[in-house]
């Protein structure tokens, strides 16, 4: 049977009460598709059972919710079966399994929650703001995982003064900081009007950038593994990433970018 | 707002100093802007695929010291160039905001007089602190021969300091840096230390250098050996409670007669810490990894290198071996190590749950067995051959072809990469 749903919790915790004594159990996020030969359902969220079912698990293990959470964000296609798997292996076992790193269902689990954390990690790094008119500060961001909110205490703790918003501009999302509460809503597009010398610190820093790089030493394959391509498209840095080098002329403010319908005004092409 | 030609002087002239790592300050926000991030933290990388974390300038680079190595030397004919203690600020809490950087290494040359270079740094630091309000990571350089009142003030607002050890013996310190002394460096150091100790004993408030004291040495400027170089490091980790020893792979800037003109190998750097790695988390001693007149081999790594002087130690069995064991097996890290720790409880693993695992075997099956099993040579001769092949799979042919330093840099790759990653910011 091919369980669908909508990516929720909710809904992924009502399924897994219908399935977990399937073995041959198939899930999957998203609208009910055309399947060939096999039977499938379009499970809906039903708050109770849902709540029954979170419960009975946490009674096995505490943690399993909160990785379930971290699972249902990953980018990956198969989150949902490696979550299922996972939570379906706890329930046999009727405790804790994560410690049985010899398991597959273990070691799929493991590395999926990994790539999650790993990107929360980097993008504390990556992510780049830039200041607008009222002193807010405002970062677009494109991860691989459904991340902009986790990211947020970071910031918060960090700059707690100043309001801020972290856009997800491939989910249109976006993280708030108002100087007083943190919330996430939905956001298609935002229109940013810049600060006076926002430019000029974005040139400052493509300068410090490409001063403090040592063109004898070009190791560019390491240096994408550790900031891989996709990841520079906000940063103020990019024109200088792959050589070093600062382009002749500044590429054009409020450029926009082709297949992403987010006018930002990075200015980085 | 700073000039960028002056912001492009001051970092160029800093960029050789490869410390840029942000870690060990627990710093909260008070008010203002900034916190520690006790981990440390990238916010970007260069095409030379080092980490930028700090934002790492000079305040001057104009010297009258006339250090050999240095473009800065009062000798040389560079263009000069300062900032003053508020532009710097200025610049550092813009980026800071942005998330360009996780804090500020400050720097200078010895400008005017070691007393003077070392107050505009003071007088830095205590402005970001206190007007600028500024908790993010400070790590400042201590200027040697400035006097020690100055030194333990600067210590009072960064989070760590660091005097530059520069030359792995003394003899080539008098020769290269003619204005320093081992004594200007290793004295404010230890004071440093001591100073730490007290104020962490009388639990006084604040803080005192909470993230500790680094140094660095520049490798292949003049003749020491790695075993020298090695056992220089390992005491300096135990007198002076150093965090960190960096190693600084000799790049000519300037011509000198006393002074070589092709760089040294980025992978006899990458040895170095290789071996620093594991003198200070494998319970190595430098006794075990090199003699004191003699490198580290460059074919392969100096874990590897220990294993196959040692193969009557091997194998070991992955599923009884205490952690200290598993930790000396040549291709098992610390993360590997942990991991069978973990799994093992619950079966006993063979080559396949560890395959599953990532446990790396390419090398470490000829020094381990699984359940029981092996699945390597224990030829010493054939081990090594087959490790040096595993070690430098498509490069090899390459190597033998152009032999120089250029080829050596793309050498490390794969797990070699990640260890570098791990040996920090390189
Ligand atoms: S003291 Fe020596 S190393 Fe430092 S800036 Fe001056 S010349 Fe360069």
């Amino acid at each position: 049977m091919i369980y669908f749903f909508d990516g929720s919790k909710d809904a992924f915790l009502t399924a897994f009460l219908l399935a977990f004594r399937d073995d041959s159990a198939v899930f999957t996020a998203g609208n009910r598709q055309l399947s060939l030969g096999q039977e499938s359902i379009f499970v809906r969220t039903d708050p109770q059972k849902a709540l029954q079912c979170e419960k009975r698990l946490m009674e096995l293990d505490k943690n399993c919710i909160r990785e379930l959470t971290l699972l249902l964000r990953s980018g990956e296609e198969e989150r949902s079966q490696i979550a299922f798997d996972y939570l379906k292996l706890i329930a046999k076992r009727k405790r804790p399994v994560r410690c049985d790193l010899s398991q597959d269902a273990v070691i799929a689990a493991t590395e999926c929650m990994r790539r999650v954390t790993y990107e929360v990690h980097r993008f504390k790094g990556f992510v780049r703001f830039m200041e607008s008119e009222s002193g807010a500060l405002y970062a677009p961001v494109s991860p691989d995982n459904d991340i902009c909110d986790l990211l947020l205490p970071h910031f918060r703790e960090r700059i707690p003064e100043i309001p801020f918003v972290i856009h997800d501009v491939r989910r249109a999302k976006a993280a708030v900081w108002d100087g007083s509460h943190s919330f996430t809503a939905p956001l298609e597009q935002a229109e940013i009007v810049l600060s006076a010398d926002e430019q000029s610190w974005q040139s400052l820093w493509r300068r410090y950038y490409a001063s403090v790089n040592i063109p004898s030493r070009k190791r560019l394959k390491q240096m994408k593994g550790y900031m891989p391509v996709r990841y520079w498209k906000f940063m103020p840095e990019k024109p200088a990433a792959a050589t070093g080098d600062l382009p002749v002329r500044e590429p054009p403010a409020n450029h926009k970018e082709c297949g992403d319908d987010v006018l930002h005004p990075l200015g980085s092409s | 707002m700073i000039a960028e030609e002056t912001l492009k002087i001051l970092t160029e002239s800093a960029k050789y100093d490869v410390s840029c790592s942000s870690s060990g300050s627990g710093r909260k926000n008070t008010g203002g802007i900034g916190n520690g991030m006790p981990d440390g933290c990238c916010h970007s990388f260069t095409p030379d695929g080092r980490c930028v974390s700090l934002l790492k300038l000079l305040m001057s680079n104009d010297c009258i010291f006339d250090c050999k190595y240095c473009m800065s030397r009062r000798s040389c004919d560079v263009p000069r160039a300062g900032a003053t203690p508020e532009e710097i600020c200025e610049l550092t809490v813009d980026f800071y905001k942005r998330n360009y950087i996780e804090g500020l290494f400050l720097s200078s040359a010895v400008q005017k007089s070691p007393n003077y270079a070392m107050e505009q740094l003071v007088r830095t630091v205590k402005l970001l602190r206190t007007k600028y309000n500024f908790h993010g990571y400070v790590h400042l350089k201590g200027i040697p021969k400035a006097d020690y009142e100055l030194v333990t003030e600067a210590a009072k607002y960064a989070d760590r300091m660091s005097y530059n050890v520069e030359l792995p013996s003394e003899k080539s310190l008098r020769l290269l840096a003619p204005q320093k002394s081992k004594e200007s460096l290793l004295l404010p150091m230890k004071l440093l230390q001591r100073e730490k100790a007290e104020f962490s004993a009388e639990k006084r408030k604040g803080f005192f250098l909470p993230a500790g004291q680094t140094t660095q040495m520049i490798i292949g400027a003049s003749p020491e050996r790695d075993g020298q170089i090695l056992r220089l490091t390992q005491s300096l980790y135990r007198v002076t409670g150093l965090k960190r020893v960096y190693y600084s792979s000799y790049i000519p800037v300037v011509e000198d007669s006393m002074l070589p003109a092709m760089q040294s190998p980025a992978l006899r750097e990458h040895r170095l810490y290789q071996a620093d790695w594991l003198l200070r988390f494998y319970g190595f001693d430098v006794e075990e990894l090199v003699p004191e007149g003699e490198d580290l081999p460059l074919d392969v790594d100096p874990k590897c290198a220990w294993a196959l002087r040692n193969m009557h130690l091997f194998p070991i069995e992955i599923n009884r071996a205490p952690l200290e064991a598993l930790l000396r097996v040549p291709g098992i890290g610390a993360k590997s190590a942990q991991k069978i720790l973990t799994a093992r409880r619950y079966t006993t693993l063979n080559f396949e749950h560890l395959k599953k695992m990532r446990v790396v075997l390419k090398r470490a099956r000829h020094f381990i067995t699984a359940g029981g099993k092996f699945y390597g040579s224990d030829d010493t001769a054939t081990v090594r051959g087959l490790l040096t092949a595993a070690e430098q799979p498509k490069n090899a042919k390459q190597l033998s072809l152009f032999d120089a330093p250029s080829v050596l840099f793309s050498l490390p790759s794969g797990r070699e990469a990640a260890l570098a990653a791990l040996t920090g910011e390189l």
